[in-house]
């Protein structure tokens, strides 16, 4: 049980002690209650904040973590949604139609990145070539999903759709049930916190030690016994399958999905949430990715045109004032401050 | 039965453009030896050392390990097999913790290995005075325990050879000898050591068997008291001294 509590609270990300922990029990039955006190309305654009934090997650895995930078990780959420609309469209009349879509969307994303990964690793291409690399992937998706329109671009029953985009895919459930509304909020909540906790305690475990050392120094980590190209590939691969998670949530989500989700602007955007968060923390991540899509929403539906402009002027902001990231950053104060407070108290 | 040496060099080249880095090297260094190499700047010492850990490929010749040619496996593999190596700048995490540092190297299942290892261990973290437990930020160390963690560090992975890039380089006199003091006794349980160093007072303090390099070639080879004594040694490295 020791064992089990120094890998969810170890020091692998930010947060330790029975204050915090008090606070995220708080938070979760916040979310909890939630859809109780609002709308159905409220419910569905919070599930889609909540959707995209595992695509946050890997970001803040691979790029924070492990120390590599893919500019390019929407690629794996539109392969997994893309795959998702093709099997389940196609095995409509099947009650495991859903399940098989959403495992199979995901073993897609996972071979895609493995190939690629495999090609990047394994040929030990410089650090600063791969957010170019994994960019040129996604804009050559976005580019050849967008000239499938016609009749003939087909797979099956589901037309790919072009630039119109796949429309009319299923949502997620188990024969009869089907995940909407507030069900399908609480599906993103509980695949939220298992991804959160699943990645804390493989960051705090020996595997997630490695990780960083291989982010801290390549070569001495090489040369204390271990493989980095197989462990940064296997990083690689499982952000891209975070990243498909949240691709699948986002087809089941709104039933649709465009080339434009794995173009240049979508491929900024994980970039920026990890950025702004604290991309070495995976906490940080969490809430900047909540926050800036609840802000980016907020703000174009009340018709306000800059909401880009305003995301991206927030990076630069970050960039400049908060360079390890607004939430890291201020939990780092905060832990100056406490043990202060602390001492002040016992006094 | 004759065994293979711990670690051996056959005919190893290297060129970059037109300097020959290294040129025919053959080195035979025996279990249990604690061999010290050594040459003026420009010798070829680093890409002999580069070479040796599988960071830079040589261009023809071999490299054996306990009779093994690990002259085509990559750095982690030869690690596998046996060797820790430190390098000429401090590469110790400064991040993690001395506990974390201490914890990171790959330890090897042969069970022989590790209790070997473990007291090979135990000998470095009693000599520098470490503490496997600190918490504190290997950041936060002094230059030389940062050098020391280093070392313990690589120890920790129990390997049977260390390699070892000027140990003592920027320590004082205390600490030096310090480091002198760890080398043999390390040396004394059976464990390789070879050692890329400058300061010859380090090298008449640890070495048993001297390595000469000069212009990328073996220049001289043998026990410290004669190379030290060596007329022709002493005009390339010692500046005629």
């Amino acid at each position: 049980m020791s064992g089990l509590a120094r890998l969810v609270g170890g020091p692998a990300d930010i947060g330790r002690g029975p204050v915090f922990w008090s606070l995220v029990a708080l938070t979760l039955l916040g979310f909890a209650l939630y859809p109780s006190a609002v709308s159905e309305f409220q419910v569905s654009n919070t599930a889609y904040y909540l959707l995209n934090i595992p695509l946050g997650l890997g970001m803040a895995l691979l790029w924070g973590y492990c120390g590599v930078l893919s500019f390019g990780h929407v690629a794996y959420f539109g392969i997994a949604g893309y795959s998702y609309g093709v099997i389940a469209g196609n095995l409509s009349d099947s009650p495991s139609g859903p399940v098989v879509g959403a495992l199979g969307g995901l073993l897609v994303s996972a071979v895609v990145a493995g190939v690629f990964g495999y090609f990047v690793f394994y040929a030990r291409v410089q650090k600063w070539i791969i957010p170019i690399l994994t960019l040129v992937l996604t804009l050559l998706l976005e580019t050849f999903l967008g000239q499938t329109a016609g009749y003939q671009w087909r797979i099956g029953s589901v037309l790919l759709g072009g630039y119109n985009g796949m429309t009319g895919i299923p949502s997620f459930g188990f024969g009869e049930f089907e995940f909407q509304g507030t069900s399908f909020y609480y599906l993103c909540l509980v695949l939220v916190l298992a991804c959160y906790f699943g990645l804390r305690m493989l960051l705090n475990s020996g595997f997630g030690q490695v990780v960083v050392a291989i982010r801290e120094d390549e070569l001495r980590t090489e040369t204390l016994g271990y493989d980095i190209r197989a462990r940064q590939w296997a990083v690689f691969v499982l952000s891209a399958v975070l990243a498909g998670l949240s691709g699948l949530l986002y087809v089941q989500w709104g039933n649709y999905i465009t080339p434009s989700q794995v173009g240049l602007l979508q491929a900024a955007l994980p970039v920026i949430w990890t950025a702004v968060g604290g991309s070495t923390s995976l906490l940080a991540v969490v809430i900047a990715t909540f926050a800036l899509n609840w802000l980016t929403y907020t703000l174009s539906s009340e018709g306000n045109q800059y909401a880009m402009v305003i995301i991206g002027a927030l990076l630069v902001v970050t960039m400049l004032f908060f360079p390890r990231g607004i939430v890291v950053m201020l939990a780092e104060h905060l832990d100056r401050l406490l043990p202060r407070a602390r001492r002040e108290a016992r006094r | 039965m004759t065994t293979a040496p711990m670690l051996e060099t056959r005919r190893l080249n290297k060129r970059f453009g037109g300097v020959v880095a290294a040129d025919n090297i053959d080195l035979s260094v025996e279990t249990g030896e604690l061999r010290c190499l050594i040459g003026p700047n420009g010798a070829g010492k680093s890409t002999l050392f580069a070479m040796l850990c599988g960071i830079q490929r040589a261009d023809g010749g071999q490299i054996l390990l306990a009779g093994r040619d690990v002259t085509h496996m990559q750095a982690f593999q030869r690690v596998r097999l046996g060797v820790g190596l430190t390098f000429q700048t401090n590469r110790a995490f400064h991040q993690l913790s001395v506990r974390e540092n201490l914890a990171i190297p790959r330890i090897p299942h042969d069970a022989e290995r590790r209790a070997l290892g473990a007291e090979r261990l135990a000998v470095a973290l009693e000599t520098f005075g470490l503490d496997p437990e600190d918490e504190t930020r290997a950041g936060e160390l002094s230059h030389n325990q940062l050098q020391w963690l280093e070392i313990a560090m690589v120890l920790s992975g129990y390997p049977d050879l260390i390699l070892l890039d000027e140990p003592a380089a920027g320590m004082a006199g205390e600490e030096t000898a310090r480091t002198a003091t760890l080398l043999k006794r390390l040396n004394a349980t059976g464990l390789t050591i070879v050692v890329v160093e400058h300061d010859i007072a380090f090298v008449k303090e640890v070495a048993q068997s001297v390595t000469v390099l000069h212009q990328g070639r073996v220049f001289a080879e043998g026990p410290v008291e004669a190379i030290t004594a060596n007329e022709e040694v002493r005009k390339i490295y010692l500046g005629k001294a």
